[in-house]
């Protein structure tokens, strides 16, 4: 695991409890200023009356307020991925204790069927897969992007903000500021895709690490359709994040074209498309981490009944 | 004090202190999953499927608006109506998308109280199982807050869809008010979403304390009865 880059450095075998508690306060702090971020704008919206140069600032601060909240979000899934290796040193610890007489005759290796899915029988823990090893390292560039953009994007926001409605600057950083923000949003989800990509990636290394160094099978779920159906829809919704911002780009380039407010009228529906099918694979996501957390349970009772 | 308590299997339940701050029952069995596991069990693929419909069909309204702008705007109504209906049909998309990773958070939550019972039951020690801890009520709540605060501005806006009349400058004005503001209004419930699913994540952090620390009492106590 180390050979790989991985931003998470895993606790040594004495972790504290509290661990992971740290990145859970500070992720629920982020997700509470969000909320109140948004509710500002909220507030903003309903008294804009009609105001353009009010609807895009309240735009810019709701954006950022969610972009917070999600930020929040992958700090709390940074403790789970602390949490979750400890929890890995306690099961292989208690395990060796509880676990069956070990029957003699060696592992059998080879593919076998479980109730949650086709797995692998082998007598050493599974290599990472390579999407897990890209997970580990673009976590943290995705979420630094993500943030950065956001950022950037409030500001051209309020740069729209002081300007004429009526004139062609309006238009040319209202453009900038949705373009940029909805890429921004587009790498925080991309950031915590790749972090529940590392969570599962913990979940198999570490289930593999306990098997092995009890001496029994290491039995490893095949990666389902769900994991690469949360990858197709990752990769979808990241593929329209970036094109949208591209239109934008187009579209502040030619601000005192009439043409772009048809072209406005898809645009920003297609962005929120994009982030929809992100937020779909994330559920993808979530099922898989379900299923093998079910496969692990399932695992350590058979461990505790046969030894085997 | 022996409660009755309904759970999955309606096994009976006692509360006990423990020396930390983890708050327990204990029972003979596993108690499965609790009600609101249950449901999310059940709801998550259907709201997941809704979400993936929504989204492409708010997107094929958008399109057809961007149709009419482009043919030069005469239909001035149909453009006001369908930027309403737009926003309605996505975010009931979101409304479902949103709904679907909170009920995929609570069954994972659910596989931890299942599994985490079940390991103990065969171990063959009395099984503890954490009580609901508040950042999971916390997050049912925000999950209905976000819910009501989506499905109310949608349903407002197809409301207002159907009342735009006619041409009137007064009557789109009116319209591009009630957009602003239901649009403020999805916008938070969002966020409450969003908050909702952190504590979520947030008790998984308190869950996995749970089981590191037990499994290690559950251990000394089946090596002390070998």
């Amino acid at each position: 695991m180390s050979r790989d880059i991985d931003w998470i450095k895993r606790p040594g075998r004495g972790a504290d409890l509290r661990t992971g508690l740290r990145e859970r306060s500070i992720g629920l702090a982020l997700g509470a200023a969000g909320v109140l971020t948004v509710a500002v704008a909220t507030i903003g919206n309903l008294t804009a009356g009609g105001n353009p140069a009010r609807a895009v600032w309240t735009f810019g601060a709701t954006t950022a307020g969610l972009g917070l909240v999600k930020t929040g979000i992958a700090i709390v899934l940074v403790g789970i991925v602390l949490r979750l290796w400890l929890r890995v040193d306690s099961v292989k610890e208690s395990l060796a204790r509880m676990k069956g007489r070990t029957p003699p005759g060696g592992v059998r290796t080879g593919d076998v069927e479980t109730p949650f899915g086709p797995a692998t029988s082998a007598a050493t823990s599974p290599d990472p897969l390579p999407i897990h090893r890209m997970a580990r390292a673009m976590w943290l560039p995705a979420l630094v992007m993500g943030v950065m953009a956001v950022a950037v994007g409030f500001v051209f926001s309020l740069a729209a903000s002081a300007q004429d409605p009526t004139i062609v600057a309006f238009r040319r950083w209202s453009a900038l500021s949705q373009g940029t923000m909805f890429l921004g949003e587009t790498f925080l989800l991309a950031g915590i895709s790749f972090l529940l990509g590392t969570i599962l990636s913990g979940l198999r290394e570490g289930g593999g690490e306990v098997q092995e160094e009890l001496g029994v099978a290491v039995k490893t779920l095949r990666m389902p359709t769900s994991a690469k159906a949360f990858i197709a829809l990752m990769a979808t919704g990241m593929m329209i994040g970036i094109a949208q911002f591209v239109l934008y780009l187009v579209g502040a380039a030619n601000a005192g074209d009439p043409g772009f407010v048809t072209t406005a009228a898809w645009l920003g529906p297609l962005r929120e498309v994009g982030l929809g099918v992100m937020l779909a694979g994330i559920v993808l996501a979530l099922h898989t981490i379900a299923g093998a957390l079910g496969f692990q349970f399932s695992r350590i009772r058979e461990l505790i009944a046969t030894g085997a | 004090m022996a409660t009755l308590a309904r759970n999955e299997f309606d096994v009976p339940t006692t509360p006990i202190d423990r020396d930390d701050d983890f708050l327990v029952v204990v029972s003979d069995r596993s108690l499965g999953r609790n009600t609101p596991q249950r449901v999310a069990s059940r709801l998550w693929a259907p709201m997941l499927a809704m979400a993936l419909i929504a989204f492409p069909a708010a997107f094929v309204l958008a399109l057809v608006r961007s149709s009419l702008i482009g043919d030069g705007a005469t239909d001035v109504v149909a453009i006001a109506q369908l930027q309403h209906l737009t926003a309605a049909v996505m975010f009931t998309g979101f409304l479902a998308v949103l709904s679907a990773i909170t009920f995929a958070v609570a069954r994972i939550l659910g596989e931890f109280r299942s599994g985490g019972g079940l390991v103990q039951e065969s171990a063959g020690v009395r099984v503890q199982t954490l009580r609901m801890p508040a950042p999971a009520k916390g997050m049912l709540a925000l999950m209905m807050a976000g819910m009501m605060a989506v499905l109310i501005p949608v349903v407002l806006h197809v409301v207002a869809a159907a009342a735009i009349v006619g041409p009137a400058e007064a009557d789109l004005l009116r319209s591009e008010r009630w957009f602003e503001v239901l649009e403020g209004i999805r916008r938070l419930g969002v966020a409450a979403f969003l908050l909702g699913i952190s504590l979520g994540l947030g008790t998984i952090v308190h869950v996995l304390r749970f089981q590191a620390t037990h499994i290690r009492e559950v251990a000394d106590e089946v090596g002390s009865s070998r």
